[in-house]
């Protein structure tokens, strides 16, 4: 487009694009007026960022733990299942064995649903030989309601 | 030389069989626990269907029809199939993390 235009109108504009910008003021005029003075953070809420940051209310799930725990019980085959096994060692640890018998599954359906959960960092095998029970993690523990709230829909259904 | 638009097609008919798959257990969650997101989840999927099944319509209607559509419809040919391997891709990953 540039080469329709006289050689001195293209020599001004580029030293009036200079001016501009190398006068302090000008050019500052200019940054303001293309950005907008808000921040991303304001449009995205601060706790999409951290994981499990400290200043995070205890009773307000993490919204990235919840996204995570939805995908891994609504997004995968064998999901309500995996639900159901968290709902169980909840309160008390128990080993695959008892798991499987409470919930009247396969044995080896229940040991590939604890591993996928294990490797989620949803549930931690006990350090023991023999019938090493598993419980949930700390930040499992800490975002309860979230399981709970997926566990109500479960179980009107 | 490779048939570009061939190999595209196959991989949008790859992509619906992926996609069936997905949506078959997507669908089999939304019956137990019937959320937005688990709605939001078919709901996507079946978006991702309706766009490949396009691709195969274009093919059908367009491209063996018209001789000189054919001509520049094999001008893009490749990147279509470029877009559809890539996404073909991207759904076997998603399968195999629905699947296991």
């Amino acid at each position: 487009m540039l080469k329709f235009l006289p050689n001195n109108v293209i020599e001004n504009s580029q030293k009036e694009f200079f001016i501009s910008y190398t006068n302090p003021e000008q050019s500052m005029f200019g940054i303001i007026f293309i950005f907008p003075s808000f921040s991303l953070s304001e449009i995205i809420p601060r706790t999409m960022f951290s994981f499990s940051g400290s200043d995070r209310i205890q009773s307000q799930p993490d919204p990235k733990f919840k996204m995570i725990l939805w995908l891994i019980i609504a997004g995968t085959r064998g999901g309500v299942n995996r639900a159901k096994i968290l709902n169980l060692i909840k309160n008390n640890p128990m080993n695959a064995n008892k798991i499987a018998s409470v919930l009247n599954l396969d044995h080896k359906t229940v040991v590939h649903h604890v591993k996928i959960l294990s490797k989620n960092d949803l549930v931690v095998k006990a350090q023991k030989e023999y019938a090493a029970e598993y419980h949930l993690t700390q930040i499992m523990k800490e975002n309860q309601n979230v399981l709970e709230e997926i566990m109500k829909k479960i179980e009107t259904k | 030389m490779v048939d570009f638009m061939l190999a595209a097609v196959i991989s949008a008919f790859l992509n619906i069989g992926l996609l069936l798959v997905i949506i078959g257990t997507y669908v089999q969650n939304m019956r137990v626990i019937r959320s937005y997101y688990t709605s939001g989840l078919v709901l996507v999927a079946s978006l991702l269907m309706l766009q490949n099944i396009v691709i195969v319509l274009f093919w059908f209607t367009l491209y063996m029809n018209d001789k000189a559509l054919m001509m520049s419809a094999d001008m893009l040919a490749h990147y279509l199939f470029a877009i559809n391997v890539i996404q073909t891709i991207g759904l076997s990953v998603l399968v195999w993390i629905t699947r296991r």
